[in-house]
C-alpha cells in the first residue's frame, strides 16, 4: 500500500458515489491518471461495494415472493379475527364504554354483596350442630334445668317453683 | 409522489388488502435487498419482508406524505432488519470467530472449494457488518446495495447529508480494515 494521498480528501468518495459536479469530476479524473495511491483507494471502494452488493443481487434474483404474500395475507387475516379474550373485552366495552372507571367499582360492589349475603347461605343450624349440655333435675317442690352452650361461656339455669312459674337466674 | 401512488396509499390506509398487494409487488424486492443486506441470510430476510409489510398495513395511517413513500418504507425495512439482528445476536449462527478463522467442523470436505470460499467470504462480510454501529451499517447498505443518493439516504435516516457522508466514510474505513484479506485497505483518516 502506498502512502495515502491527501490531494482529493473527501472528493474521491463523492466521485465514487457520483455526487460531484462536472468540474470536480474532471479534476478527480486528471488526478487519478498520475496518482497510484488514489487509484488503489478507488479500487478498494469498488471491491468493498462488490462484496456488499453482489451476494444481495444474486439472492434477490433467485427469490420467489409469491408464497411470502400468502403468509402476509394469512397473518393480516389472523390478526383481524379477534381472540376470545378480545371478544369478551369488546362485549364488555359495549356495556361499559369507559371500562376501568366502571368495572373497578362494579367488582367492589359485587364482592360486598357476596360478603353480606354469604352468611345467609352458609348459616349453621345451632340445634343440629351445637353439642350443648342440658341437665334437668326434678324434685317434689322445684324443677331445675341447666343449659350450657358449647361455644359460649354462659350457663343458663331455669328454676321452676310451681307448675306455671319460670325464672331464669 | 405520483397520483397513482397517492391513490394506492390512500386505499391501503382504508384497509384495502388489494392495494397492499400492489405495494408489495412494487417494493418487495427492494425491501428484501435491504433485509438481506443487513442479515445476509435468506430465511431471515424473507421473515423481515413479511414483518415489514404486515407492519406497513397496520401503520400506514401514520404516513402523512411529508416524505417519499419509498424512503418511509426503506426506513421501516431498515429498522425492522436491525431489530431482527439485535434479537438474534443472543444466538449467533456465524461460524467465524473473533479472529476471523473458520472452525474446521464447519468446512465439510465434500463441498467444492469455490462454494466454501464464497461461504467463508459471506460469513466474513456478515461478521464485519455486525461490528459496525447501526447508523454506519444502514448508510452503507442504502448506498452500496440500494444505490440511494446522499439526499435519499438523509431522508430515509432522518439526518443531514453531511452526516450521511460522514457515516459512509467511517463505515467504509472500518469495513476495509475488517475485510483486509479481501479488500485492499483504503486511505487512513
Amino acid at each position: 500500500m502506498r502512502d495515502p494521498c491527501t490531494s482529493l480528501s473527501g472528493l474521491l468518495e463523492r466521485y465514487f458515489d457520483r455526487d460531484v459536479t462536472d468540474q470536480e469530476k474532471r479534476f478527480v479524473e486528471d488526478h487519478l491518471q498520475d496518482c497510484q495511491a488514489c487509484q488503489d483507494e478507488l479500487r478498494s471502494l469498488e471491491e468493498l461495494q462488490t462484496l456488499l452488493k453482489v451476494p444481495v443481487d444474486e439472492a434477490a434474483r433467485q427469490e420467489d415472493f409469491a408464497w411470502v404474500w400468502q403468509k402476509i395475507e394469512r397473518e393480516i387475516q389472523a390478526r383481524e379475527k379477534p381472540s376470545w379474550r378480545e371478544s369478551i373485552r369488546a362485549w364488555l366495552g359495549l356495556f361499559f364504554p369507559s371500562r376501568r372507571r366502571v368495572l373497578i367499582p362494579a367488582v367492589a360492589v359485587a364482592l360486598l354483596i357476596i360478603a353480606i349475603t354469604s352468611p345467609l347461605f352458609f348459616k349453621e343450624t345451632p340445634s343440629q350442630l351445637d353439642s350443648s349440655v342440658v341437665v334437668y333435675l326434678e324434685s317434689d317442690t322445684n324443677n331445675v334445668m341447666v343449659y350450657e352452650p358449647e361455644k359460649e361461656n354462659v350457663t343458663v339455669i331455669w328454676l321452676f317453683e310451681g307448675p306455671d312459674k319460670e325464672s331464669p337466674t | 409522489m405520483k397520483q397513482e401512488e397517492v391513490e394506492l396509499i390512500s386505499r391501503c390506509q382504508e384497509g384495502d388488502q388489494e392495494a397492499l398487494r400492489e405495494i408489495f409487488n412494487q417494493y418487495r424486492e427492494r425491501v428484501y435487498r435491504i433485509a438481506y443486506g443487513v442479515v445476509r441470510h435468506r430465511e431471515d430476510a424473507l421473515d423481515i419482508v413479511q414483518e415489514v409489510f404486515v407492519k406497513l398495513f397496520r401503520s400506514i395511517g401514520n404516513f402523512k406524505g411529508k416524505s417519499s413513500f419509498y424512503t418511509y418504507l426503506y426506513r421501516m425495512a431498515m429498522n425492522t432488519a436491525i431489530d431482527h439482528v439485535r434479537k438474534t445476536k443472543k444466538f449467533p449462527t456465524s461460524s467465524i470467530d473473533v479472529e476471523g478463522g473458520v472452525h474446521p467442523s464447519d468446512a465439510p470436505e465434500t463441498r467444492p472449494d469455490r462454494i466454501l470460499i464464497d461461504r467463508e467470504l459471506e460469513e466474513r462480510v456478515k461478521w464485519a457488518m455486525d461490528q459496525l454501529p447501526d447508523d454506519q451499517r444502514a448508510a452503507l447498505i442504502f448506498r452500496e446495495v440500494e444505490g440511494l443518493s446522499y439526499q435519499e439516504i438523509a431522508e430515509a435516516m432522518g439526518c443531514s447529508i453531511g452526516t450521511v457522508m460522514s457515516r459512509l466514510h467511517y463505515g467504509r474505513q472500518k469495513m476495509q480494515k475488517l475485510l483486509r484479506p479481501y479488500v485492499r485497505e483504503g486511505r487512513k483518516a
